[in-house]
């Protein structure tokens, strides 16, 4: 066998564009505002969408603002929707006389078959009465229109429900291309104690061609960037605690940091990568997460091929535009809302042109006063979710022609699954790595 | 906050002066909304009204944009950041507005700043 074949393997390369400039609250300046501003915009912003979208749906009946609802006079309303939830948790229940109504154990879930919906746009709100509209669907933060007619209670009666639908998606140019792979990683958790460092170094290894044969290697090469999405530290609840700590603990805070940083200068050294933080890494709580320190990777950023991104995270290669983040926003629908799968709550996402309509409801995210940075205008092909329990994905298909291949990340430090997604035709296919040594 | 005005009649002035009323949202229900932080039932919020303080016709301008519920709410926001949403926004808020605010002889913030 020759140490030094003839032909050197050539990684394939893409272009990369950034688009999170969106997401960065750098230039932001908080001058005491409410929320209040961002649901401002959020309305406006999707409203003069809804508008634009009526006359194609029913363009014969007259739009008018919630006070200036009739009895009786059917109409379109356009508005935010609020979810009234009884088990949702309450700052004010720790105040209340009463301790026994609101049970010990958090429910992972806070819906209730009394839950009902509030429309509310500048000038009031209403309750929302019949069954099209199902409580267990939406959730707070929602900008829908509605057709139907206030009854004799006070309440409006819905009997249409207009969402925004899959923005457009920006048409890719149609050239064969090659076959070209990204790959999805997310969840490693490095520093809990269940965490398998040989996986991730397999996951390593392989991406950077020093598994396997020419053949494999081959494969290796194809594979033009990877994507780390959230959650790539853990550092022991013990040490976060709040007490001053000795040194002999102050090392053990950074071990996770340093291990990472080796792996990531293995990677970086072979192919891009981008690093998002997730609700376990040391990065702000509130959306948009912004990146994470550089100085937290001193080995890692000194090559150019190390990005450290924000969570939520967009971007382009070779044109093909990536949206996706660490889970935050899913994991607030699963506890507002049901689906029969977390497809189901992406497909959603895109279908109200929002990334995160709980927040600032339930999810906590900055007080933007001039714009809501969640809201999609331009459908990705990409639409991926990290940190989730499986891998699923599907291929969903707009009513305009758009394609978007949707993606759930599982965890890889109990699943071991990456992600692998071919930019030439969108198709995906999991990565599993096993360090279990059958006998 | 106690009522320390000079006469009881500025604090009870009816509306009909003020030619920069919001016209364009007269279709809605007048409700006095924004009365609470008074706590008064007179016809017009007291919010509008000065408490000792001299205003001006151009104050009084100044007030009904930030009282209208078109370009948004008005805590937490300057003035002119609050214009220039709205004109980023396609609302075209009036250009008579942004022209009192850069003159610089005006209140930049809104008139709840201090009070809420």
């Amino acid at each position: 066998m020759e140490v030094d074949s003839q032909e050197q393997l050539q990684r394939k390369q893409s272009t990369y564009l950034s688009l999170d400039e969106n997401f960065e609250i750098q230039k932001e300046v908080y001058r005491g505002q409410q929320y209040s501003q961002i649901y401002f915009a959020r309305l406006h912003m999707m409203r003069t969408l809804l508008y634009s979208l009526v006359p194609n749906w029913k363009s014969h009946l007259p739009v008018c603002t919630v006070l200036e609802l009739k009895e009786g006079k059917e109409c379109i309303i356009f508005g935010t929707l609020y979810k009234h939830m009884k088990l949702k948790p309450c700052i004010l229940d720790e105040y209340s006389k009463e301790r026994s109504v609101a049970p010990l154990i958090k429910p992972h879930n806070f819906m209730h078959q009394d839950d009902y919906l509030v429309l509310e746009d500048e000038s009031g709100r209403v309750k929302l009465g019949g069954t099209k509209l199902s409580p267990s669907v939406y959730v707070t933060g929602v900008v829908v229109a509605l057709h139907g007619k206030e009854t004799s209670a006070g309440a409006f009666f819905v009997e249409d429900v207009l969402e925004a639908g899959l923005p457009p998606q920006i048409k890719r140019p149609l050239k064969s291309r090659e076959d070209k792979y990204v790959v999805f990683v997310s969840g490693l958790s490095i520093g809990r104690s269940s965490s398998n460092p040989l996986q991730f170094q397999l996951l390593v290894d392989h991406i950077t061609g020093h598994l396997g044969d020419e053949e494999e290697q081959g494969l290796a090469a194809e594979i033009v960037h990877l994507v780390i999405v959230g959650n790539s530290v853990e550092i022991s609840r013990g040490l976060l605690n709040g007490q001053n700590l000795a040194s002999k603990d102050q090392s053990r805070l950074c071990e996770p940091f340093k291990e990472l940083d080796i792996l990531l200068t293995q990677i970086a050294a072979s192919l891009p990568l981008d690093i998002m933080p997730g609700s376990s890494d040391p990065a702000n709580f509130a959306l948009p997460q912004q990146p994470l320190n550089r100085c937290l990777f001193p080995g890692s950023t000194t090559y150019n091929t190390f990005r450290s991104c924000t969570n939520p995270h967009c971007f382009e290669l070779d044109s093909i535009r990536f949206l996706g983040t660490s889970g935050q926003n899913i994991d607030d629908l699963t506890k507002y809302s049901e689906a029969k799968d977390k497809l189901d709550f992406l497909e959603r996402t895109l279908r109200w042109r929002h990334l995160a309509p709980t927040a600032p409801n339930t999810l906590g995210c900055y007080p933007f006063t001039d714009r809501d940075p969640f809201l999609i205008d331009s459908c990705p092909d990409v639409y991926f979710v990290g940190n989730q329990e499986k891998y699923e994905t599907c291929l969903l298909k707009g009513l305009e022609g758009q394609l978007v291949r949707l993606i759930c990340i599982p965890r890889f430090c109990e699943t071991g699954v990456a992600v692998v997604l071919n930019m030439r035709n969108l198709e995906c296919h999991a990565l599993t790595f096993g360090t279990q040594i059958s006998s | 906050m106690a009522t320390t005005s000079k006469n009881m009649n500025v604090f009870y002035r009816q509306k009909k002066n003020s030619s920069a009323s919001t016209g364009k949202k007269s279709t809605k229900s007048p409700s006095p909304k924004h009365a609470a932080t008074f706590g008064s039932d007179i016809t017009q919020p007291p919010a509008l009204v000065s408490h000792g303080d001299d205003f001006d016709e151009q104050e009084q301008v100044l007030r009904q944009f930030d009282m209208n519920m078109a370009y948004g709410p008005c805590v937490g926001i300057t003035r002119l950041d609050r214009w220039e949403r709205a004109q980023r926004m396609g609302l075209n808020p009036p250009k008579e507005i942004e022209s009192l605010l850069r003159g610089g002889k005006v209140k930049l913030e809104s008139l709840f700043d201090g009070r809420v």
